[in-house]
């Protein structure tokens, strides 16, 4: 039943990130204002029940596994998917930019469909490691990683209309993305909300691990690093903004770089690497 | 028949100089209004003045013709702005009834706008409404035609999209830097050189919210003079372009051969001002601004064929929804000259009816008194007295409505025929509340 439910959200996303995508192919041209009016709310009632689903997992693995659903790697990317989402409805709560989710949702859906494709859901969690720690530890790292996913989608968004504006296109006042500076500036302050829950993340886990488990501080662990050097990258950008006024399209750059640094902590230390943090 | 007369000028006839001679302040419209009515004989008036616009609506005796009624308005504003009729019959245009109603439907609804679908057009026509109203201009008919204007203005904007277009230069201009930047509030916007056209958008800049207003000249008196049109700060020019350090959009249009503005000290600017966007607007021709500037990061060019090109993808859009809103004004203008004359053709039939009733109730009171009827008998001789004033007027009446129906131009003929012949006593309906 659970997997039935988990392929039918599955749709849901793929639905949501194609109708989504084909409101902003449609853009704000009148003749079309209906259509995409519909569609736009198709997408958006999509992703908020496909999140509903989502929601609802979370606790059900939980009690299914007894504990909670983030040991195994397939259990971490549904929730990670999950955190998108939110993070992008909490966007779209207070900004109405619905054209994130054409960049966001098929991150999620793409997360979703790896998690579904190798769905086990049953792996057993050692004793020392069932505890609350860890679930923060991991939420917060996770919600981080949402919200430099949602600064990577104002960054294409960004890149998309300087390039409209510099080649004078046909469509830029007809296309719904939103200008440079709000691109800009959300972005940014999802790339600062980034950092903070990641900065968060990263002392829950190390006093964690120092001070209860009593488990001497390991740099040389390759999550670790990889997790330091994508929070560097971050860093340097606010900084280098704060201090240069590096914005724009270089922070829209940066934002794609911080994207595939997220991708190699998150995936390729665990399949290249080996690491205390690896998932089974 | 009231004539309704409009005579006005706008941008689209008329330069500036010739607008603002015969443009109304604020504080002479109310005396203005009055002064029509009184010394004019004009039964109502409604006095509109912007700045793209100085338009009289006026609405006159019955017993004027179309002619007279012009003549009025013509003499009225010669003397008021001390204007030559020849200035006035080249730079006005003048309309009558069905026109004159279509005229303010198009106004009205920004159809007659310097930027179709404009949105501060209506406001503007509902405070001189407002003000002439209340200075005893608008009354029974101007009432009617204003209240229908705004709901004409109204359906406009929502059953078509002209509203959403860019259809000008200066709107495309607003439209793309709404594109590059969050707001305009806050912002400053630059201009070099002089110009109407880089005025115009400097000011449609301004309308849409940005607040700071650079003016740079080679000649300093120009630029403080142009400031001074919009509060702004005046600047020499100098060619390291210190006087872009501040400037989020700069216009340029000069008379200059070469380029003014060079990439070299941009790019050193822009380096200054912490790569902040600029959006520089070239609408000189031969060009102002350098065309490699539009490689500089954060700063975006565009010059006047540009911003024609993305004018005419809109129009294209947008022209089928303009012809949609011209069909709208003509029709309802239509049904509204319909209306109005049923309207004002009421009183007549009104006063026509009471007459013949007034007739038959005094010979029957005196035919009453001499013969003694039994109460059965006055009411049957009473019954047959209507009945043969309403067959009396049946026939003309139908008629009467019949030519106003099919916009006989008669009507109005047969209307001061009646009132001549039976002597009528015509009054003017009050509008209902």
């Amino acid at each position: 039943m659970i997997n039935f439910l988990f392929l039918l959200t599955l749709l849901i996303y793929l639905a949501a990130s194609i109708f989504q995508t084909l409101s902003l192919a449609l853009g704000n041209r009148s003749e079309a204002m209906a259509i995409r009016l519909t569609i736009e709310r198709i997408a958006l009632w999509g992703t908020a029940i496909g999140f509903a689903f989502l929601t609802l997992f979370i606790p059900l693995w939980w009690l299914q596994q007894g504990h909670f659903p983030m040991t195994h790697w397939t259990d971490s990317i549904a929730f990670f998917a999950w955190a998108v989402t939110l993070i992008y409805l909490i966007i779209v709560r207070l900004t109405h930019l619905r054209t994130l989710g054409s960049f966001v949702m098929p991150v999620a859906f793409i997360a979703i469909l790896i998690s579904y494709s190798f769905a086990t859901h049953t792996a057993a969690l050692p004793e020392p490691l069932r505890n609350y720690w860890l679930l923060a530890h991991t939420a917060l790292i996770f919600l981080a990683y949402a919200a430099f996913i949602a600064a990577f989608g104002f960054g294409l968004m960004y890149l998309m209309t300087e390039r409209k504006i510099r080649k004078k296109t046909d469509t830029l006042l007809d296309n719904l993305l939103p200008s440079l500076g709000i691109s800009d500036e959300l972005g940014y302050r999802c790339t600062i909300l980034g950092v903070i829950l990641l900065t968060m993340g990263v002392i829950v886990g190390s006093l964690w691990t120092q001070y209860i488990q009593d488990v001497p501080w390991r740099w040389l662990d390759a999550k670790v690093i990889a997790t330091l050097m994508t929070w560097f990258i971050y860093v340097v950008q606010i900084g280098f903004r704060q201090f240069w006024g590096w914005h724009g399209r270089r922070a829209a750059y940066t934002a794609i770089l911080g994207f595939v640094a997220v991708l190699c902590t998150y995936v390729g230390v665990d399949l290249f690497l080996d690491s205390m943090h690896t998932y089974r | 028949m009231h004539p309704i007369v409009s005579i006005g000028t706008s941008h689209h006839v008329a330069p500036i100089e010739f607008r603002e001679k015969l443009a109304f302040s604020e504080a002479q419209l109310t005396e203005a209004v009055q002064h029509l009515r009184e010394a004019y004989q004009v039964q109502e008036a409604v006095i509109l003045s912007t700045c793209n616009r100085v338009e009289v609506y006026a609405v006159a005796n019955s017993m004027r013709t179309n002619d007279a009624a012009t003549k009025m308005l013509v003499d009225f504003l010669s003397h008021y702005h001390r204007i030559n009729f020849e200035s006035l019959k080249k730079w006005t245009y003048l309309h009558h009834n069905l026109e004159a109603i279509r005229h303010l439907f198009r106004v009205t609804a920004s159809l007659d706008s310097m930027v179709v679908g404009e949105s501060q057009v209506l406001g503007q026509v509902k405070e001189a409404y407002d003000a002439s109203r209340q200075a005893g201009g608008a009354r029974t008919i101007l009432n009617r035609l204003f209240t229908k204007a705004f709901s004409v203005g109204k359906r406009i904007r929502s059953e078509t999209t002209i509203a959403t277009g860019a259809v000008s230069i200066s709107y495309a201009a607003v439209e793309l830097a709404k594109k590059i930047f969050n707001t305009l509030e806050g912002k400053t916007v630059a201009i070099v050189g002089a110009g109407e056209m880089s005025e115009l958008t400097a000011k449609h800049l301004v309308s849409n919210g940005v607040s700071n207003v650079i003016v740079a000249n080679r000649t300093y008196e120009r630029a403080v003079k142009i400031a001074e049109k919009f509060n702004g700060t005046p600047l020499p020019y100098n060619s390291d372009l210190n006087f872009l350090i501040d400037a989020d959009i700069v216009i340029s249009s000069t008379n200059a051969p070469d380029y003014l503005i060079k990439r070299r000290p941009l790019a050193n600017i822009m380096r200054r001002r912490r790569h902040r966007y600029m959006f520089l607007i070239d609408i000189a021709v031969p060009r102002d601004i350098e065309p490699d500037i539009n490689k500089i990061d954060h700063a975006f060019l565009y010059n006047i064929d540009d911003l024609e090109a993305v004018v005419a993808s809109n129009l294209k859009d947008r022209q089928q929804e303009a012809t949609h809103a011209e069909q709208i004004v003509t029709q309802e203008a239509k049904r509204f000259y319909d209306q109005l004359q049923i309207f004002q053709v009421n009183p007549t039939i009104k006063a026509l009816h009471q007459q013949f009733r007034e007739i038959a109730d005094t010979q029957l009171q005196a035919c009453c008194n001499k013969a003694s009827f039994t109460d059965q008998q006055a009411a049957a001789v009473n019954a047959m007295t209507q009945a043969i004033i309403k067959k009396l007027l049946h026939d003309p009446m139908k008629n009467l409505r019949y030519a106003v129906n099919d916009g006989d131009a008669d009507h109005a003929q047969y209307l001061q025929a009646l009132q001549e012949l039976f002597a009528l006593d015509v009054k003017d309906e009050e509008p209902e509340a």
